[in-house]
């Protein structure tokens, strides 16, 4: 056995080298500290928590739209944002979080997320300065005309009948809201175009994105999702 | 030096412990049980010292009342210098001094050393392992954070089952209605004077036992144990072929120890502190409380049991596990001690090792519980998303928000709940995946009502593409042939 005077010192050497180190393995982190969930303000964690199994994990490679898209940042304002993220967005899947409509997140904590998605995901000068057409539908749209542009400019690749946007099925599950922040935002993830790439040289107008919108509107179907579609 | 030895012999004239500590040192042992398998108790013995130490110095911290005890094991964690090791220290002590008891009763059992004439040492045994866990639960409750408040609410509606006394113990053991602040009080007081206090003169009238009784020699087959005949053969063992205890044995024992104490630091410092999780409060509904590790297998056993199993299986059998652990030595105090000629016991025990094995392993998962954040929290794996349609990408939406991945993994994240989904397409058809969806069925609701058909079609639409590249989906072979007669049909019209 050692003799004390070694082991005690040792023991002192021990106690000196931890007291060093609140970086051990070991010590306890402080966001273990665990929060009330209403007081979690922290982006990373509400978002993942709350929005990353639709919209993917960094906001890409989701299900439903890429909130991380810059493009798409940039074309939203926070009001919209905050509406669609309180009351969920009428038309399609995404559930209303607030919890005055029986969601779980308080009013700060959604000012968090917005806040939090522009300084994670924004970026100046993507939409290049040229004019997008704006976010929301500001005329109206003429479904005759948005399938001739459709034919021109969505079909080169949305012919194939994979693709199926104008499926009634599909449409029946996206709002014109939806399909309008997908034309003109693109989906990079997916490889989706955005306003400017459906045919280089020849960007849609805002005209021309709101007839689409109301051309593919057109083509929803009152029984949608019937079994057995040939066509699906 | 000739000061201190005048103090010691004056000491010593009083006192006069030179004699019985140098008999208890040098009493001589079997030779062969100076054995690596005779160091648990030892070991036990010594974490139970660690646990007394590193317990006084929390409490020299630790505010047992309901409003501040969470706090201020923050401050410990957080304020005070080495705070963090010192919980960290308590608590895996408190893990490996539940694992030494175990694995020292299970060593015990195994050598037969409960037979004549150590049939008390081993009832002693039973009440310090009940002790122990005592100390294991009440500590819990101690950190009061969400896991111990849910921990302390369904230890108190097990006791509140108890026919006709149920209601008036509960009301001991809370102090009061309601898990409030008597509550923190009256464990604080069970696991700081009560049960230590116990285990204290137990530990000692146990241990005194084995220095009297003399440790259990090494089981040999054939060598049988008789009440008439097991004195004098011990004496002959002991006295012909024994070495004394100093050193011969104890040196296995002090290094075994020492290296106790070593892995509690080690893990203490990598692992860290248990806790405290969440706040105390009830209001907080988002959480998954959990019993600390060594009481995870009964969680899994009571999710297991159908309801109506529950009250006897919680009522009953610890009374009979107890009373069987009891009434060991005295049913069976005689015959062989070598497991080469004892299968029942050797069967039971590792029944009785498999069974916890297993059952822990399932409560660290939970399977038969929902993941209430799957829904929203759980990214569908992108490999199934980027060369979909829309409609399969839709389908991947519904699945997320009517919440079926809190029940259905995949990729591997996910409840466990049903079937993990990643290749449901090889073991269902469309049809029958429209029909489950609709109508449920082996424990899954029916979503029928909740789901128009749009959704239907795009849910099922994207489960069908759930399955591996080299392996087709599973397709109805009448709905082939309907649709083949369709084609004969509509392209024999247009003639
Ligand atoms: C259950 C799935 C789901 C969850 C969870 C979810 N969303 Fe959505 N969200 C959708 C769907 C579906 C849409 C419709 C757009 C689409 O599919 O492209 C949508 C649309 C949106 C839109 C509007 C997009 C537009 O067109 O302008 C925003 C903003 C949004 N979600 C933010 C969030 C945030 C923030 C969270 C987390 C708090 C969240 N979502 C959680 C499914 C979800
Ligand atoms: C350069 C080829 C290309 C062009 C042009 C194009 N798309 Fe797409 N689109 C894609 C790809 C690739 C996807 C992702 C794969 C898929 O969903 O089939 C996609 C997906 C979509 C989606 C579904 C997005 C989702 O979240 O599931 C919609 C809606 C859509 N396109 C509409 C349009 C419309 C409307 C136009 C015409 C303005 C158009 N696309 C032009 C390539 C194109």
């Amino acid at each position: 056995m050692m003799p004390p005077p070694i082991l005690v010192s040792a023991a002192c050497v021990f106690i000196l080298l931890l007291s060093g180190c609140n970086d051990a393995p070991g010590y306890p982190k402080t966001s273990a500290e665990v929060l009330r969930p209403q007081d979690q303000l922290s982006f990373d964690i509400l978002y993942r928590q709350n929005c990353s199994a639709c919209h993917g994990a960094d906001g890409q490679n989701g299900a439903a739209i890429d909130l991380g898209n810059p493009e798409y940042q940039a074309l939203v304002d926070d009001r919209s944002l905050r509406k669609w993220i309180s009351g969920g967005m009428p038309g399609t899947q995404m559930p209303a979080f607030a919890i005055s409509m029986g969601g779980t997140l308080t009013d700060s904590q959604i000012d968090a997320i917005v806040l939090g998605m522009r300084n994670t995901w924004s970026q100046r000068a993507v939409l290049g300065g040229r004019n997008a057409p704006p976010y929301a539908q500001d005329q109206k749209g003429d479904a005759l005309r948005g399938k001739e542009q459709y034919n021109t400019d969505c079909a080169s690749c949305h012919r194939a009948s994979k693709q199926q946007v104008t499926s009634p099925d599909y449409l029946a599950l996206v709002s014109d809201q939806a399909l309008r922040s997908i034309i003109i935002a693109g989906r990079p993830d997916i490889g989706h175009p955005d306003w400017r790439g459906d045919k280089p040289g020849s960007p849609l107008s805002a005209q021309d994105v709101t007839d689409i919108v109301a051309y593919l509107g057109s083509s929803r179907s009152a029984t949608p999702g019937q079994p057995y579609r040939r066509d699906r | 030096m000739h000061r201190i030895k005048e103090i010691y012999k004056w000491l010593e004239a009083r006192l006069q412990l030179e004699g019985p500590l140098k008999d208890a040192a040098l009493h001589p042992v079997p030779r062969n049980t100076a054995s690596w398998w005779y160091v648990f108790g030892s070991a036990a013995f010594t974490l139970l010292f660690l646990q007394i130490v590193t317990g006084i110095l929390l409490a020299l911290v630790y505010v047992p009342s309901a409003g501040e005890a969470w706090s201020s094991l923050n401050v410990l964690n957080h304020q005070l210098e080495l705070g963090w090791f010192l919980r960290a220290m308590h608590g895996w002590g408190s893990n490996f001094m539940v694992a030494v008891v175990l694995v020292h009763m299970a060593q015990v059992f195994m050598f037969g050393s409960y037979k004549y004439p150590r049939e008390l040492t081993w009832v002693l045994g039973v009440f310090l392992l009940l002790m122990t866990l005592g100390m294991a639960f009440t500590g819990q409750v101690l950190r009061f954070d969400q896991d111990a408040y849910w921990g302390l609410g369904i230890g108190a509606s097990i006791t509140s089952r108890i026919p006709i006394v149920g209601g008036s113990l509960v009301h001991l053991l809370l102090g009061g209605p309601i898990i409030a602040g008597a509550t923190l009080s009256r464990f604080f007081a069970l696991h700081v004077f009560v049960v230590p206090g116990s285990m204290l003169l137990f530990a000692s009238l146990h241990v005194w036992m084995v220095l009297k009784l003399g440790i259990n020699e090494w089981p040999m087959p054939g060598r049988i144990v008789r009440r008439s005949t097991y004195l004098q053969e011990y004496h002959d063992l002991t006295h012909k072929e024994g070495a004394p205890f100093v050193p011969v044995a104890f040196w296995k024992d002090v290094i075994f120890s020492g290296a106790v104490i070593a892995a509690v630091a080690v893990c203490a410092f990598v692992f860290g502190p248990y806790g405290p999780s969440g706040q105390p409060d009830p209001n907080i509904v988002q959480t998954v409380p959990k019993p600390d590790f060594f009481f995870l297998w009964i969680y899994a056993a009571l999710a297991y049991l159908p309801p109506s199993m529950e009250t006897p299986f919680i009522l009953i059998a610890p009374v009979i596990g107890i009373a069987i652990l009891l009434g060991l030595p005295f049913y069976a105090s005689e015959g062989e001690k070598s497991w080469y000629r004892r299968p029942v016991a050797v069967i039971v025990l590792c029944t009785v090792a498999i069974s916890w094995g297993v059952l822990t392993h399932l409560a660290t998962f939970t399977p038969w519980s929902p993941h209430m954040n799957a829904w929203s929290g759980d990214p569908v794996p992108p490999r199934y998303l980027h060369d979909a349609t829309p409609l399969v990408r839709q389908g991947a939406v519904v699945f997320q928000s009517k919440q079926c991945r809190n029940c259905h993994a995949v990729g591997g994240v996910g409840g466990q709940r049903g079937p993990t989904l990643d290749s449901i397409a090889t073991r269902m058809t469309e049809d029958q995946m429209i029909r489950q969806v609709l109508q449920g069925g082996g424990n899954m609701p029916a979503y029928g009502k909740n789901l128009p058909p749009p959704e239907v079609t795009a849910l099922v639409t994207f489960l069908e593409t759930l399955h591996p590249p080299n392996e087709p989906p599973a397709v109805d072979g009448s709905q082939k042939e309907v649709q083949t007669s369709q084609i004969v049909a509509s392209s024999g019209s247009k003639k």
